[in-house]
């Protein structure tokens, strides 16, 4: 799938958000132990997409260079899978989980990177959500110890 | 903006002008405006007055444009909702030529703002100037787009595809007329060849599908109009790279309104599609040897709504923003639309005023100044 508009990178990111709060809410539902941890990612994923959409309401316009700033973002590789295996330990999915996690990541930085022609606020608003993953990251990763 | 009325609405006082005696001024509202609003932006445009109108506390009339009166009737629909009171915040829908006469005669409008052609605004400006009306009123465009050989073409180009052919090249912002300056043949070759392969890239169709680079005409008549031109520009002799009259559009829709995107190379400074306003997807590409003929040439046609200059060169932008007569003047920008704190300014034939809309212009245009000068016994 390829992207031009900006219009279309924020919906893919709005989209990716959703389906990863459906995502962390199943673990949080599934895995009660460690439900406190994927219910805050749920929220979180729901504030990235308050904050992407705010974003885009307020500083994309028309008269900015909204129509053709994303040349071909390619974005197949970063589409997570965020299917939940019925017998997954903790173990397996906290790897899925991760992989989720790198694939967003990307997919924000890049956008930050392809983002520069526009108000400083859009590729911002990418590389915060890009970096706060980190955190979120480690704390997956102390999921496998 | 409009939140901020209490404090942009405050005057200024001086204490002793004279033994005993302050004086200071205040704005008072005026009472009822007029706004007509053009068809291209008919949410945006008439929202660059009605608040500053209101805030600053008058009343407004607003007649939207024939060709899109929906977008202002829902606003209206919205205003009553959250309890405007009564004939605050008006619509009135009709002919424009009509409706605006009655405006200018009407004596209990104070001023009028206008946003369309240049010969309207013309009109608007010297018939609401007899009866004593206040008036911004702003007509057509044709903005040159100036880029150095010093420019960066990578980042310059995605700033004109917007500029040339954002909303169909339907707006009073849209870049018409590109001069790419200097004698290096090799950099004008990658700066056509560039801009026509962008060009030819954008996806035409459906404006609401978002991956949609551009939409329609806004009417068969419209459209009509734009294919006259072009016809016009290669009668003329330039020479058309780019044919937009070829139509790719996405989707199974109707050709009756649409165009892609068109560009002209080899253009005179005197040739009809260099000068007259096209409001559609054509851009015409002409050559100056140094930014002062660039400077030349724009100051050669007869509007002066908004000029950009493409450059690496801080001393050249700051050349071109001092001498360019443009009232909104772009530096790496191909869109100069001010934010509401500054005005939307405007010369030559694009304006027909004083004050502008926008900013604290508007502040002072929808307001009276009163000086009150005082003395206590």
């Amino acid at each position: 799938m390829k992207l031009t508009t900006a219009s279309q990178v924020v919906s893919f990111a709005i989209e990716t958000e959703y389906k990863i709060e459906a995502f962390y809410k199943k673990l949080a539902e599934k895995y009660k132990d460690q439900s406190e941890v994927f219910t805050s990612f749920a929220k979180e994923s729901m504030k990235n997409k308050t904050v992407i959409q705010r974003t885009y309401q307020g500083v994309v316009s028309d008269a900015l260079e909204t129509g053709y700033s994303f040349e071909e973002f390619v974005v197949d590789d970063f589409i997570p899978d965020i299917s939940v295996p019925e017998k997954a330990s903790l173990f397996d999915v906290a790897k899925r989980a991760l992989q989720v996690e790198e694939k967003i990541q990307k997919f924000y930085q890049i956008a930050a990177q392809m983002s520069g022609g526009l108000l400083a606020d859009v590729p911002q608003t990418f590389e915060r959500i890009a970096s706060r993953i980190d955190k979120r990251k480690e704390s997956l990763k102390s999921l496998f110890k | 903006m409009a939140t901020g009325i209490p404090t942009l609405m405050m005057g200024y006082n001086l204490e002793d002008i004279a033994s005993g005696i302050d004086e200071y001024l205040i704005r008072q509202p005026l009472g009822v405006f007029s706004c007509i609003a053009p068809f291209n932006f008919p949410f945006m445009v008439p929202l660059w007055f009605i608040p500053y109108a209101l805030a600053t506390g008058n009343c407004i009339v607003v007649k939207p444009s024939s060709r899109c009166p929906i977008t202002q009737t829902k606003l209206i629909e919205l205003t009553e909702e959250a309890g405007f009171p009564p004939g605050v915040w008006s619509i009135v829908h009709g002919s424009g030529s009509m409706i605006s006469s009655e405006f200018i005669r009407h004596p209990d409008i104070k001023g009028i703002t206008f946003v369309g052609s240049t010969p309207v605004a013309k009109q608007i400006y010297r018939d609401a100037g007899q009866y004593g009306k206040r008036v911004i009123a702003q007509g057509g465009a044709k903005n040159f787009m100036v880029i150095m050989p010093d420019a960066d073409l990578k980042r310059t180009i995605p700033s004109l595809m917007t500029s040339f052919y954002g909303n169909t090249g339907q707006r009073c912002l849209s870049g018409a007329n590109a001069v790419v300056v200097g004698e290096d043949d090799k950099f004008y070759r990658e700066f056509v060849d560039t801009f026509c392969d962008a060009a030819s890239k954008i996806k035409v169709g459906y404006g609401l599908d978002e991956t949609i680079q551009m939409g329609p005409l806004q009417s068969k008549k419209a459209k009509e109009r734009v294919l006259g031109y072009i016809e016009k520009g290669i009668e003329e002799g330039a020479k058309i790279v780019l044919d937009g009259r070829k139509l790719r559009i996405e989707g199974n829709l109707p050709d009756d309104c649409f165009l892609n995107p068109t560009v002209f190379e080899n253009i005179r400074p005197d040739m009809v599609i260099a000068n007259e306003e096209i409001f559609g997807p054509v851009a015409s590409i002409m050559r100056a040897k140094d930014i002062s003929q660039a400077i030349d040439i724009i100051h050669g046609n007869r509007y002066g709504n908004s000029a950009a200059i493409f450059t690496s060169s801080g001393k050249t932008a700051r050349d071109f923003q001092y001498r360019v007569m443009a009232g909104n003047i772009g530096i790496n920008i191909g869109i100069v639309a001010p934010m509401a704190f500054f005005p939307f300014s405007g010369m030559k034939d694009s304006f027909f005023g004083i004050l502008h809309g926008q900013g604290q212009e508007a502040i002072r245009f929808f307001t009276e100044s009163k000086v009150v000068i005082q003395r206590w016994w």
